[in-house]
């Protein structure tokens, strides 16, 4: 079937499966930031935005995205919050394998979206959906930490 | 130090953080085929007959292949040196199923779903047999053979019992020991099945090139192993074979073994077109690698005072259904973890079993982590019989500056080992730092009435590398502008390997660390290195990169020497700059333009690094828990780790694989288990019932690192990947006894299981 | 990959309705899709209910919270109308069902409708007394909860759609609240109690004990709720306490499986139940704190 959708702020035809989920979509027009890591929706290495929200791809029909605005990685790789994010997670050492950490950043993204205040509990909670078995988390949350507090007081 | 010892950005994580596309999946070939497993749905059975006919009518359906089509060369799957200490036991595609989930049959289609949907309308014929999926009835059942091939390599009792591997190796003598001793405790600790979980499941994509040779781009920890284990299986010179790493997304030693590169060998060399197979994550669960469950029997004997006088450790393991590690990984078990306390009289005893259940293999720490459980909870259980405080058992007897690795010339890798004297140890500090860190001697007030704190602490040691196996190579070659590429075979597997070795690079050149371009593993490309296990990276390929970069310095330095008529000696290299004796000194691109185009050499060099030590890190680990006592319910509070690694060459990446190690950890001490049903079909097949730790799962860590100057490693530096793996278990399960008295024996200490044992303690 | 012929969108219920009996084939409802693209159900077209006007949350002008099916979980989280009812329990309970990714698609008629024995929301809904919406071609029908679950993964509906449930406006002012006790922070359900109630004068006026993941479908401890409604506060001493709890253990009817034995899940209906009654009843104001933690 036939779909139009809004990805990464550029209108999108799809030709989708019924049956297909977005994370599959994704990959195949090539946003190669989204991973797959269970299809279950547990790891969240598939994490997108789906109208400004974080959803695990794989467990979102392709087909319902019909009139939606889709946010990968590669979309707001021009973002400064995104910027920010992603040089704080790289100057605390936050990024090992580096597998779930588009994932991340998309999740950490909506969240400090939302804007102050934010500490360090809101924190994991937003990333519950997105397993990481190399960090122990540590580095990642004092990463969004740093950031949450830098927009705390420019705000 | 110039570059080692700082924080630099590490060499990957900007494009890993853009999501640039640099993981095996990321990337396609044109009229790429998809391939599917066929997995057996009994324990045990032969495979009669594989009839494709209808889903080779399918759409898109290119090819099944099955044991008739392959030729059957045994072999082993773990990633070893040659000649592979595993047993041979293993094939592409074999006419017996042993266990569920086995290679039965593999499709090939033009999508994954047309392979899928093949999987189908397969016909195979079984013929059922009896299964043994506990390890004591494999232990003493010779009527079912698992494996009876005829010309198995490396079966401890090939063709009599189903036993893959044993070890009896004894230093002293303990059962006279024991008779002197004023207590002796013996105790049974039971070690669960748990999974490495990287994120990125095993992935494989394989095609034939214009020149007629296999390229195989693939996820994996041992790049050059895979090549020399591919030629062989396929029949194929090493020559026409290109193993390419890309970036991988987690390995933690699951991705040290052949699982999924073999098929899509096989398969695009028959179809000469490009073939990916991906794991799902159920298929990570059934058919990639465990670490090995375990029972470990631990005897003890010592002296009022507390001076330990024997040590005893029985091993029994169930490797599954194919004996992948099955030597080595229990041999780890006590030649790692029993040198903490070396006593005089330590024998050390292992039977690895063949079962009809799913395969074990090697998981970071190796069999250190459960032999590490059952010691230290082991030296609780002394302290507490003793009526000795279990800090000051454990200052008295563990191994200590100067003391020798009782067990190092008795058990190598699966043979006689060098001897082992240790150099450097920051274990006293670390004790001490952790102490401290944790508040041990003052117990915290519980938050509510039903809840109970504890406290509790493990030692660990590992290695660095295998002495007198492991050995890497690299290249250094300096550019026009002064840049250098840096080959390595090294893999970099997310650990930070890459930077690691970049920043020795740097410092042995006096360069900025941005100026080394870093290439590693790729078998076409790159010198050789037995790949990413063992903690062997830093210290040993981290070698290699030191003497390549000193070479490549003392060329320069003689080509200067010449040219400005000094002796090479007193050439300094340092900040970019290179200076002589007297006011002389260029920049490194001046040095390269003029060794270059002025001198006409290529300054390179490759070189190889190989260790007969392999020193000891070591971990001091302490774990704070509050029980619910009505619940059983365990949250760790706080964690504290004090870990020597020798030099710290990046302290953030450091504590990064310490703090992953504790989340893992603490997943083996508390939920994680993979849960098998009778027949051997697992129960927990995805992340909603195998529960890895959340980001609310994770207690508060402190890490402190405690350095010390290893004379044999690279700038000092020792190995970090794996030692503070160990700790956790043990320290959160002597916690939780210390809060309510139940000692766990089994783990993970679910609340279940809490639960159980308070009731009966109350009894 | 699913099977699946055709992805349908509905943009009312009653189309929703016969969209869903137009055939060929057989049919399903999709909401969130979080349970339905794990399970992959075997039909052979769904319908989209995401756009049929059933996602609102609304206070009916009696003052019944109204939760219409398509609401996502995390607007359940989030919701003032539902934060601000019986404590925000249902905000809270709501917040535990899945992880943070998840709950932006999965909606609380995609739990119910379900109908696992641990679905996560269907405790505290029925602790406040939910009514449900259903939807047919011409007509729309309302039942309690109570009766909607008819087995595992078994409801009344057959093709018939969840239009929404409501929560009566009395319960707004009950105490309420629910623990969910799991292996790790995410994960399902070994157990859930939810309990409410409404005090007036020193007295439990009413009271609800419902139960997750502890039988065939969630249920409602009747005996032990009888044995509170009407006590006086003063008098539930801890042993009236332990005897209620016991009740509630007595009431269910776990299973043994790979996550827990039926022996434990009960000790902890148990342990769960006391604890939330006498948090609920130590308790005045803010009772929306995850009780038993
Ligand atoms: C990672 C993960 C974690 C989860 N954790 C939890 C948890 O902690 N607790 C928990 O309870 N669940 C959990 N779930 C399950 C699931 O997310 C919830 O049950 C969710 O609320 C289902 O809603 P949905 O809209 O996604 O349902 P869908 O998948 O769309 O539908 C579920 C079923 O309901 C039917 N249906 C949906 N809406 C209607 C309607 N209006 N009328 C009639 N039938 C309808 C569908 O036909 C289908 O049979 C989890 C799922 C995932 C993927
Ligand atoms: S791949 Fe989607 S959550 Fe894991
Ligand atoms: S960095 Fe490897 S999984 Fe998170």
């Amino acid at each position: 079937m036939n779909i139009s959708l809004n990805l990464n702020g550029t209108a999108t035809d799809w030709e989708v499966a019924p049956g297909q989920t977005l994370l599959q979509a994704l990959r195949a027009s090539g946003a190669f930031s989204v991973k797959l890591g269970c299809e279950t929706g547990d790891c969240g290495s598939c994490t997108v935005l789906l109208d400004g929200q974080p959803v695990n791809s794989c467990v979102v029909p392709a087909a319902r995205v019909n009139g939606s605005r889709v946010t990968t990685l590669e979309g707001l790789l021009g973002d400064d919050l995104m910027i920010r994010l992603q040089t704080e997670l790289v100057e605390q050492g936050a990024v090992q394998c580096g597998y779930c950490i588009p994932g991340m950043l998309i999740s950490l993204y909506a969240l400090l979206k939302q804007g102050p205040p934010i500490d360090e509990e809101t924190i994991r909670h937003a990333l519950t959906g997105n397993l990481c078995r190399c960090t122990g988390y540590v580095k990642p949350v004092e990463a969004a930490r740093a950031v949450a507090a830098v927009l705390e007081e420019t705000s | 130090m110039k570059v080692v010892g700082k924080n630099v950005i590490k060499i990957d994580a900007f494009k890993l953080a853009r999501g640039e596309p640099v993981f095996t999946d990321d990337f396609t070939r044109q009229g790429m085929l998809y391939a599917k497993v066929l997995r057996s749905p009994h324990p045990h059975a032969r495979i009669l007959n594989v009839d494709a006919a209808a889903a080779l009518k399918l759409d898109g359906v290119v090819d099944v292949i099955w044991h008739r089509d392959v030729k059957a060369i045994p072999h082993t799957r773990a990633g070893q040196s040659y000649p592979e200490p595993s047993p041979y036991d293993t094939l592409i595609l074999s006419p017996k199923a042993r266990f569920i989930g086995d290679r039965v049959a593999v499709v090939v289609a033009e999508s994954v779903a047309q392979a899928i949907a093949a999987l189908d309308h397969i016909v195979v014929d079984y013929e059922e047999l009896p299964a043994l999926t506990d390890m004591d009835q494999s232990l003493t059942n010779s009527e079912i053979l698992i494996h009876e091939e005829p010309d198995p390599r490396g079966i401890s009792e090939a063709g009599m019992t189903n036993i893959a591997a044993r070890i009896d190796k004894q230093v002293g003598d303990v059962e006279a020991a024991l008779k002197e001793c004023d207590l002796v405790v013996t105790r049974d600790y039971h070690l669960p099945r748990v999974q490495a979980s990287h994120i990125e499941p095993h992935i494989s994509i394989a095609w034939v090139d214009e020149d007629d040779r296999l390229i195989v781009r693939t996820s994996t920890q041992v790049p050059f192993h895979l090549r020399r284990m591919l030629a062989r299986i396929l029949e194929i010179p090493e020559a026409r074979i290109r193993v390419i790493k890309p970036r991988v997304g987690g390995g933690f030693g699951d991705k040290q073994e052949l699982v999924v590169e073999d098929l899509v060998g096989v398969l695009a060399l028959r179809t000469g077109r490009p073939v990916r197979l991906e794991f799902t994550r159920e298929e990570e669960f059934v058919a990639a690698r465990y670490r090995h469950p375990q029972r470990v029997t631990m005897t003890t004997g010592v002296m009022k005072d507390g001076t330990i006088v024997a040590n005893r450790m029985y091993v029994l393991a169930d490797t599954g259904a194919y004996g992948s590690h099955a030597l080595t990984v229990q041999g780890n078990t006590g030649q790692k973890v029993l040198p903490m306390y070396p006593v005089a009289n330590i024998h050390f005893k292992m039977d690895c079993v063949y079962t009809n259940n799913p395969i074990s293999g090697a998981f970071r720490g190796y069999g250190a982590p459960q032999g590490c459980f059952a010691l230290e909870c082991h030296m609780d259980e002394v302290a507490r019989e003793l009526g000795m405080d279990r800090l000051e058992l454990r200052k008295k007897n563990h191994i200590k500056l100067g003391d020798t690795d009782p067990l190092s010339a008795k058990l190598g890798e699966g043979k006689e080992g060098l001897v082992r004297v240790v150099k450097s140890t920051g274990l006293e500090k670390a004790i001490e730092l952790g102490c401290e860190a944790i508040g041990w001697g003052n117990k915290r007030e519980p938050s509510a009435a039903h809840l109970k704190r504890g406290l509790g602490m493990a030692l660990a040691m590992q290695g660095s590398g295998i002495a007198g196996v492991d050995w890497g190579g690299a290249t250094v070659k300096l550019n026009d502008d002064g840049s250098v590429n840096l080959s390595v075979g090294a893999t970099d597997i997310g650990q930070g390997s890459d930077t690691v070795l970049a920043q020795m690079c740097a410092e042995e050149l006096g360069i900025p660390y941005e100026k080394v371009i870093i290439l590693s593993s790729d078998t076409d490309l790159t010198p050789f290195d037995v790949g990413a296990y063992a903690s062997s990276t830093t210290y040993i390929s981290g070698g290699a990169v030191v003497k390549a970069a000193a070479e490549v310095r003392g060329q320069l330095a003689g080509v200067l020497g010449s040219h400005w008529e000094c002796e090479p000696e007193d050439i300094v290299f340092s900040d970019g700059m290179v200076t002589g004796p007297g006011d002389q000194s260029m920049t490194i691109a001046e040095v390269a333009l003029f060794a270059l185009y002025k001198a006409m050499i290529q300054p390179m060099a490759t070189a190889s690094h190989m260790s007969n030590d392999s020193p000891p890190p070591f971990a001091a680990q302490f774990a704070e828990v509050e029980v619910d006592t009505e619940t059983g319910q365990v949250h760790l509070c706080r964690f504290v780790s004090a870990v020597d690694c020798g030099t710290v060459i990046h302290p953030k990446m450091v504590e990064g694989q310490i703090e992953g190690a504790v989340a893992q950890g603490m997943g083996y001490a508390l939920f994680e288990e993979v849960l098998l049903d009778r027949t051997g079909r697992v129960l927990t097949p995805d992340f909603l019932d195998y529960k890895i730790a959340s980001s609310l799962d994770v207690p508060e860590m402190v890490t402190i690192l405690v350095p010390t100057d290893e004379p044999t490693g690279p700038y000092g530096a020792k190995a970090a990947g794996e030692v503070p793996i160990d700790g956790p278990a043990p320290a959160i399960v002597n916690a939780i006894c210390d809060a309510v008295g139940v000692r766990m024996f089994r783990i993970p200490a679910t609340a279940e299981r809490v639960w159980r044992g308070l009731k009966e303690e109350t009894r | 990959m699913w099977k699946l012929q055709e992805y349908r969108i509905a943009t009312n219920p009653a189309e929703a309705v016969a969209l869903m009996r137009k055939g060929p084939g057989k049919g399903a409802y999709i909401a969130g899709g979080t349970d339905m693209l794990l399970e992959h159900p075997a039909c052979d077209f769904v319908v989209d209910i995401n756009r049929a006007g059933i996602g609102d949350v609304a206070r009916t002008p009696g003052g019944d919270l109204f939760l219409g099916a398509a609401a996502t979980l995390q607007e359940l989280v989030g919701n003032e109308f539902v934060t601000g009812f019986a404590g925000g329990a249902v905000s809270m309970a709501a917040s535990q069902c899945g992880n943070r990714p998840v709950r932006s698609t999965a909606t609380v008629g995609g739990n119910l409708c379900n109908a696992l024995p641990s679905a996560d929301m269907a405790p505290v809904l029925l602790a406040l007394d939910a009514t449900c919406y259903i939807a047919d071609e011409d007509y729309q029908e309302s039942l309690p909860l109570t009766d909607f679950f008819v087995g595992p993964r078994l409801t009344v509906l057959e093709d018939r759609l969840l239009v929404g449930v409501a929560l009566p406006g009395e319960c707004a002012g009950w105490r309420c609240a629910s623990h969910k006790l799991t292996r790790t922070a995410e994960d399902i359900s070994l157990v859930q109690v939810a309990v409410a109630l409404g005090v007036d004068d020193g007295r439990i006026q009413e009271a609800r004990i419902a139960l997750g993941a502890v039988a065939p479908v969630p249920m409602r401890a009747s005996l032990a709720e009888t044995m509170l409604t009407g006590q006086e506060i003063a008098a539930i001493t801890p042993d009236v306490m332990g005897d209620v709890a016991a009740i509630a253990a007595g009431e269910c009817d776990p299973l043994d499986d790979h996550r827990a034995s039926a022996e434990y899940r009960r000790d902890m209906v148990s342990v769960l139940t006391r604890r939330l009654v006498t948090r609920i009843l130590s308790d005045d104001g803010d009772n929306s704190q995850d009780g038993a933690a």
